[in-house]
């Protein structure tokens, strides 16, 4: 990563961990539920802005992470103890399993690529919800209630704004530097590669199947994770966190944010979050209607996505940077 | 022998139903490469221009015959505005046409609201067919699919546009080289494809409640088709078959959920061991 990127980073960073002194208790709650879903931003971004497979179905994962950790804490898997610890790796295995098993079958041999990798991940989107829905032992169409908060042996369940909110941003700031770390070594460089040019980068010797099967299991991962913090918040798993309208919206987040830089992904859907907060009240069904012309404005003259736009030209202001 | 007769009319009647939506999807596919996340909301603007035509105190067939025109002149409009700008980026087609999608689907929640609309149908009749009754309607519909599928094979091999076209499909920019004005020929199929779905929105329409989120129920199962087929007229037409058919039988002698369920699964199955689809001979990804 770039030195100019970093500090950026560390900017947004530090902005973030002030901003409980403006703010009150009840909008930390929310922020932090929002960064949840910023993290899912960034587990698409880093498939689809860093190794260019676009994923419609990514809500599978951050599903599916939801369920499991639900199950665990709710204490509802036998011989489990009910535990958030227990509770947010099943969230993280789980989804990267299942992602590593359809990643074998999709991306090995012929493979399938750009769009009928979409299409396929859109169709799994929708028959997970439809499993979900008429699936018992899940709660069927009503989810599972009462979910219990984090939990992580310190200070006890986690409820109030303050320490939900740092608890929060401190996974979205570890999940950050991990992945920014993963992103500068060569295995990041081969992804970019594999984005880039597909059959150039077989053609240079690199594996393209291992690799997005890498990038696939390790963002579904990351997206488990964000579901189990959201339902721990939330409160309420229900099979519209599987499916295809979640899919759609991280969608959205991520390409309005910036889908090759991680930090804009995230800033992508707190903010359309925090605007449709405002916005939504006041404009009603209008909302909806003007992010999706945003959203097909941004893809036509801003494929870099708006915030990612903005972060690149301040990366340039910075000292040291290419004019 | 009733069951399996009736089972066969089922599953072809949602096979061409299938066939009637991905017509216009595979049109503006095979010639403009764009993917049309857009084509189940055209579809849904078909059926509530049939809507608003009967509330006005039209018929049926007056909105039959609205339908495509109102939605071709929006396919029109869209491709002008919009499409145009991301022919060369093959990805952000998907993404600009899905938030076409989205911005469609909200537009009718704001004029018409979220709930659901029915629409008078004609011929609300049974015909004696082989020793069974089957609405008539249904024959209807099929009839329409199959009229639409002629219509589009006339088209594209018997009219200059057509051949046009076909020239475009094989190789675009020796196609524009002989003068052929490729950008007049993409609009044209926009225009036409969003048409076919227009018409298919308003055909569907007695059949189903006409709400906002009717289109994405026929988009799904229409890609699925195109994908597991190979593209092209005939691969479309055994895509939905397939689809349509394993659907239709499933869902009547098990239930509605798991037959999608099992329809989606064995498309991707297909889908994967067959990238180019079952009749998919050329590469093209």
């Amino acid at each position: 990563m770039k030195r100019n990127a970093l500090v950026l980073a560390a900017i947004v960073w530090i902005g973030f961990a002030l901003l409980p002194l403006v703010v009150d208790d009840w909008q930390l709650l929310q922020l932090a539920q929002f960064m949840t879903y910023g993290v899912f931003a960034m587990s698409l971004a880093l498939i689809w802005g860093q190794a260019g497979l676009l994923c419609f179905g990514q809500a599978i994962f951050f599903g599916g992470g939801a369920y499991a950790m639900s199950l665990v804490t709710m204490g509802l898997i036998p011989g489990l103890p009910a535990s958030s610890w227990l509770g947010l790796i099943a969230a993280m295995v789980l989804p990267a399993l299942f992602a590593n098993l359809l990643g074998r079958f999709l991306f090995y041999g012929r493979g399938l690529r750009g769009a009928h990798f979409g299409i396929v991940t859109l169709a799994i989107a929708v028959i997970a919800e439809r499993l979900a829905i008429n699936w018992e032992f899940i709660g069927g169409f009503n989810g599972l209630m009462g979910v219990p908060p984090l939990n992580l042996g310190i200070g006890g369940d986690l409820i109030d704004g303050l320490p939900v909110y740092y608890a929060i941003l401190a996974v979205a700031v570890i999940v950050f530097a991990l992945l920014a770390a993963m992103l500068s070594t060569p295995f990041g460089l081969a992804l970019n590669a594999l984005r880039n040019h597909e059959d150039r980068a077989a053609f240079l010797g690199y594996d393209n199947a291992r690799l997005k099967l890498a990038i696939f299991t390790i963002a579904a991962a990351v997206a488990g994770l964000s579901g189990a913090l959201f339902v721990a918040q939330f409160a309420f798993a229900s099979p519209t966190l599987l499916g295809f309208g979640l899919s759609t919206e991280v969608l959205i987040w991520t390409a309005l944010g910036g889908k090759s830089l991680l930090i804009a992904a995230f800033l992508g859907a707190v903010v359309v979050r925090v605007a449709e907060n405002f916005l939504s009240e006041i404009l009603g069904p209008l909302w909806l209607l003007g992010l999706g012309a945003l959203f097909v404005l941004c893809v036509i003259f801003f494929p870099r996505g708006l915030i990612a736009e903005l972060l690149l030209r301040l990366e340039r202001l910075l000292p040291g940077g290419r004019r | 022998m009733d069951l399996i007769l009736t089972l066969g009319l089922d599953a072809l009647n949602f096979a061409l139903a299938i066939v009637l939506v991905a017509m216009g999807l595979v049109i503006i596919f095979g010639l403009m490469n764009v993917i049309n996340m857009a084509h189940g909301e055209l579809f849904l603007l078909g059926a509530y221009t049939l809507v608003v035509v009967q509330q006005a105190g039209g018929g049926f067939w007056l909105g039959l015959i609205l339908a495509p025109i109102v939605v071709g002149l929006v396919g029109l409009v869209l491709e002008e505005l919009i499409i145009r700008h991301v022919y060369r980026r093959f990805l952000d087609t998907i993404l600009a046409t899905w938030g076409i999608s989205i911005a469609i689907k909200q537009a009718v929640i704001l004029g018409f609201g979220p709930a659901s609309y029915t629409v008078d149908a004609p011929l609300q009749f049974g015909v004696d067919f082989l020793g069974t009754t089957y609405p008539a309607y249904r024959l209807f519909i099929m009839g329409v699919a199959v009229l639409v599928i002629l219509l589009t094979l006339f088209v594209f091999f018997r009219t200059r546009f057509g051949l046009a076209a076909r020239g475009v499909i094989a190789n675009r920019s020796m196609a524009a080289c002989l003068g052929i004005n490729t950008r007049r020929l993409d609009r044209a199929t926009f225009a036409f494809g969003a048409a076919l779905a227009g018409l298919a929105g308003a055909v569907m329409a007695p059949q189903m409640s006409v709400d906002p989120q009717m289109g994405l129920g026929f988009l799904i199962p229409a890609f699925l088709a195109i994908l597991t087929g190979g593209g092209g007229l005939t691969g479309t037409l055994l895509g939905a078959s397939l689809v349509g058919g394993i659907d239709s039988t499933f869902a009547k002698l098990w239930s509605p959920v798991l037959a999608q369920v099992v329809v989606f699964a064995m498309a991707i199955v297909v889908i994967r061991l067959f990238p180019n689809g079952l009749l998919g001979g050329r590469g093209r990804r």
